[in-house]
């Protein structure tokens, strides 16, 4: 994602320089004599423009979402970007390029810039066109055409993966497996406005194959993909026509009712009747996991689902088990905790992330099973949280388990390391992504006012902040500045007693949490409470009248599901990260309220806050981690691109009532100021938190290198033998002649010696 | 007899103030450059150092400010 002041330039006239201007001058273009009922502006350097107060907004957006990747979308005016990537995605669900070409065209309000043209014939130009199957646990790479794979062939990571049947002479190398190609069913997705089926025209060829070794598969695909050989793979899973592989036999609930924008997102990954691998991008709260279950109860097959953690794992099976029939004996759970044997050869096994990936040694019980999820070809590798996995252990995971169709769920497809173009060839493109505006128009999930509330620096705080002897409590001094502390407490009062809110408190810096907590007489859950007073917290929260607040720390930015609270409270976070400001916001998406109150001007227009407590002016030069000021503004970025405001709050508490709030007297501050700064440096720190793990990761045993001694614990024990020069030969008559024959025995020694 | 000193009245939020103190206080001696702090938002300061504390303030806030790289 990048930002572009393009809009800007359409109204103000920035002093940029000339050459960008140039780039940017559309006054040239050519308007169309009907413009005003076109709602798209496409520029010759692949972006466009949408405008969404358009009649045809829906038919465009559903359009653009298809071809390209969204930049930014606010309410009036939406930003998308073409890339090789982006129509690539296209292509792979069912639009052909002339398709593409026309329907853009239709839209514009300008004749399309012959550079987009180009651009959309090259990138397209050889989709679809080499196939990568499973078929019996083995890896082919299949295409009509013999040249192209040839092509394929003569390039050195491709050649290397190949495996050549032990039939096939050496000598004729390049000849292929030539199987018929069976028929096309099932039309093209009607909601592409038309578009045609593009595998239609595939039809009674012969089908030329090459077997390439599953552990290169992913350096194959990613070979394959625009910016080399330019042939990029489709992965499609014609699952219907799979007699191999045993059916499950599950589906959804009738209560289950798919959403409007579930089914559109389901119908991307099942075209043309057959299944695609890919990601799909819906924000949280918005029903991923039905989604997730459709998808497997569509298939019909053994469905392996990875999740991020153990907790996740359970809510998952229960998802399998709430909207799909899926029986108990059907589905079994993996985790360190739980090792449930699956029975019968298909099923659905919900495991995490870190139980498949782990390399080290096993149980042999959890052995067993990981060998079985080894051997079985699964027809759905369905991967919850896709943005969170460091890539490497996506990799191995991909590697390990061999599936025809791979789906990846996520709300937030931004990482902080860049590496989400990993996902294209590691999962598959981008099938659908949710504008979130839209879904709070239709009321699926709630309506959020997001603000940013600046807190003041008192002149104490600030002047130890800006010393440099305090360097590493910076932290723990923004966080507990006293403003902030009296904006938190009226904020809480305010949300408690006028509305009735039930609200969630976030704060990363562990000092603060307790802090905050116990002056404001609030129950708090960090990594270290235990699983029974979570439970007891979490549900006071739930049902009783009297406990409305409650303060989290690390651990409630996933696996704890809080779905009455409406409020959320930042007080501090993670150092600039798009995804957690994200995933917390998400905590409180869930929809609430009658539909009828949320529309804009009903009863209730906003029916969810989120607040952001920052302390002014404050950065760290020292100590780059900490500048909160700055990384707030680079969290939210990812929520405005989503088309959220921020409305800045400055004065907070009110100035009249500041006297019944904590530490209104400089004495308070000041003892408040001195508790800080006597506090241990570990407890002002950030939450160092293995939420994200398994216990395998937690309780692996570390390796050192040492003797026998070293691990019994005996190290610098041992005897020391020293060279009394024994090795001369003269040594032991030495050492006896120490003894002066003269001297009285020891009683002890006279009994022995005689 | 009235003893009249040339200088810069600032006036700024309590932060701010702070932070020039701070700086003050990192300078060597002849070069501090306060020479009165009249409450806790406006300060006396030498005639001489306007244009060096808008650049180290300018500076200071582009610290803290983030924008979306392009």
């Amino acid at each position: 994602m990048n930002i572009d002041d393009e809009e800007d330039v359409f109204f103000e006239e920035g002093p940029e320089e000339e050459e960008e201007i140039q780039k940017r001058d559309f006054t040239k273009l050519e308007l169309k004599a009907d413009h005003i009922n076109r709602p798209l502006w496409v520029c010759a350097d692949g972006r466009i423009f949408l405008e969404t107060f358009s009649s045809l907004y829906k038919q465009a957006y559903d359009f653009l979402i298809a071809i390209a990747e969204p930049v930014c979308r606010p309410e009036s005016m939406h930003e998308y970007n073409l890339t090789p990537h982006s129509l690539y995605a296209a292509v792979s669900v069912g639009l052909e390029t002339e398709t593409i070409i026309t329907v853009l065209d239709r839209l514009s309000k300008t004749k399309l810039p012959k550079e987009i043209v180009d651009f959309i014939r090259d990138s397209t130009l050889n989709y679809g066109k080499v196939k990568l199957v499973l078929q019996k646990n083995r890896y082919f790479v299949e295409s009509p055409y013999p040249e192209v794979l040839k092509k394929l062939l003569r390039d050195d990571v491709v050649a290397r993966a190949r495996i050549i049947a032990n039939e096939v002479a050496e000598g004729t190398a390049p000849s292929f497996t030539v199987s018929k190609a069976p028929q096309d069913e099932g039309g093209a997705d009607p909601e592409l406005l038309g578009g045609t089926d593009a595998v239609a025209a595939m039809e009674e060829k012969d089908l030329h194959s090459f077997e390439i070794d599953p552990a290169q598969v992913e350096h194959v695909k990613q070979r394959c993909l625009p910016n080399a050989l330019n042939y990029p793979m489709l992965e499609e899973y014609d699952f219907r026509n799979d007699t191999v592989n045993p059916d499950l036999n599950i589906e959804l609930k009738p209560q289950a009712q798919p959403r409007p924008y579930q089914e559109k997102s389901l119908s991307k990954m099942f075209g043309n009747g057959r299944a695609r691998s890919g990601i799909i991008v819906l924000p949280c709260g918005a029903g991923k996991s039905l989604v997730g279950v459709s998808a497997a109860c569509r298939i019909r097959k053994s469905v392996l689902c990875l999740a991020t953690n153990a907790v996740s794992v359970d809510q998952w099976a229960f998802q399998f088990k709430l909207w799909s029939t899926v029986g108990d004996h059907q589905i079994s759970r993996f985790t360190s905790d739980s090792k449930e044997r699956f029975r019968g050869s298909v099923g659905v096994v919900v495991t995490t992330y870190n139980m498949v990936a782990f390399g080290g040694k096993r149980s042999e019980e959890s052995q067993k099973i990981i060998e079985e999820i080894q051997n079985r070809e699964w027809g759905l590798l369905l991967m919850d949280e896709v943005h969170v996995v460091p890539a490497h252990m996506f990799r191995k995971v991909i590697s390990i388990t061999k599936s025809h169709c791979k789906l990846g769920l996520t709300a937030t497809l931004v990482r902080e390391d860049e590496r989400i173009s990993d996902l294209n060839f590691l999962i598959g493109p981008k099938l659908y992504e949710a504008n979130w505006l839209d879904l709070v128009k239709g009321g699926f999930i709630a309506n959020v006012q997001c603000a940013e509330v600046w807190c003041p620096m008192t002149k104490e705080f600030y002047a130890h902040y800006l010393k440099k002897e305090y360097s590493r409590k910076k932290q723990a001094l923004y966080v507990m500045n006293p403003n902030k502390f009296r904006a938190c407490e009226f904020l809480i009062r305010f949300h408690e007693q006028q509305r009735g809110d039930k609200i969630i408190v976030f704060s990363d810096n562990l000092f603060a949490l307790r802090e905050y907590a116990t002056k404001l007489r609030k129950p708090f859950i960090y990594g270290p409470t235990s699983h029974h007073e979570r439970t007891r917290i979490l549900y006071a929260f739930k049902h009783s009248p009297d406990v409305n607040t409650v303060f989290l720390s690390k651990v409630g930015d996933n696996s704890i599901d809080i779905p009455e609270a409406n409020v959320i409270i930042q007080i501090s976070s993670h150092a600039g990260s798009r995804r957690q400001e994200a995933q917390r916001l998400g905590r409180i998406l869930r929809a609430k309220g009658k539909p009828q109150d949320r529309v804009a001007g009903g009863a209730e227009e906003f029916n969810a806050f989120f607040y952001s407590l920052v302390s002014t002016d404050t950065q760290a030069r020292i100590l780059p981690t900490h500048p909160e000021m700055y990384y707030s503004t680079k969290r939210q970025q990812f929520l405005i691109d989503q088309g959220y405001s921020f409305k800045v709050i400055t004065s907070l508490p009110p100035a009249d009532t500041g006297a019944d709030l904590s530490y209104h007297k400089l004495s308070d501050q000041l003892d408040l100021l001195s508790k800080v700064l006597s506090a241990g440096d570990e407890a002002a720190g950030i939450e160092q938190l293995d939420e994200d793990m398994d216990d395998i990761t937690r309780n692996r045993f570390t390796r050192t290198h040492g003797n026998m001694s070293t691990i019994s614990g005996s190290d610098g024990r041992f005897y020391m033998e020293y060279s009394t020069g024994r090795g001369r030969g003269m040594g032991r008559g030495q050492l006896k002649k120490a003894r002066d024959p003269n001297k009285p025995r020891n009683q002890l020694f006279k009994k022995r010696f005689g | 007899m009235v003893n009249a000193i040339k200088g810069i009245l600032i006036s700024c939020d309590i932060p701010m103030a702070q932070f020039i103190v701070n700086l003050n206080e990192s300078m060597p001696n002849a070069h501090k450059f306060i020479v009165y702090m009249l409450d806790d938002t406006h300060i006396y300061v030498q005639p001489n150092v306007g244009e060096m504390l808008t650049k180290r303030l300018q500076e200071f806030r582009d610290q803290n400010t983030y924008e979306k790289p392009l």
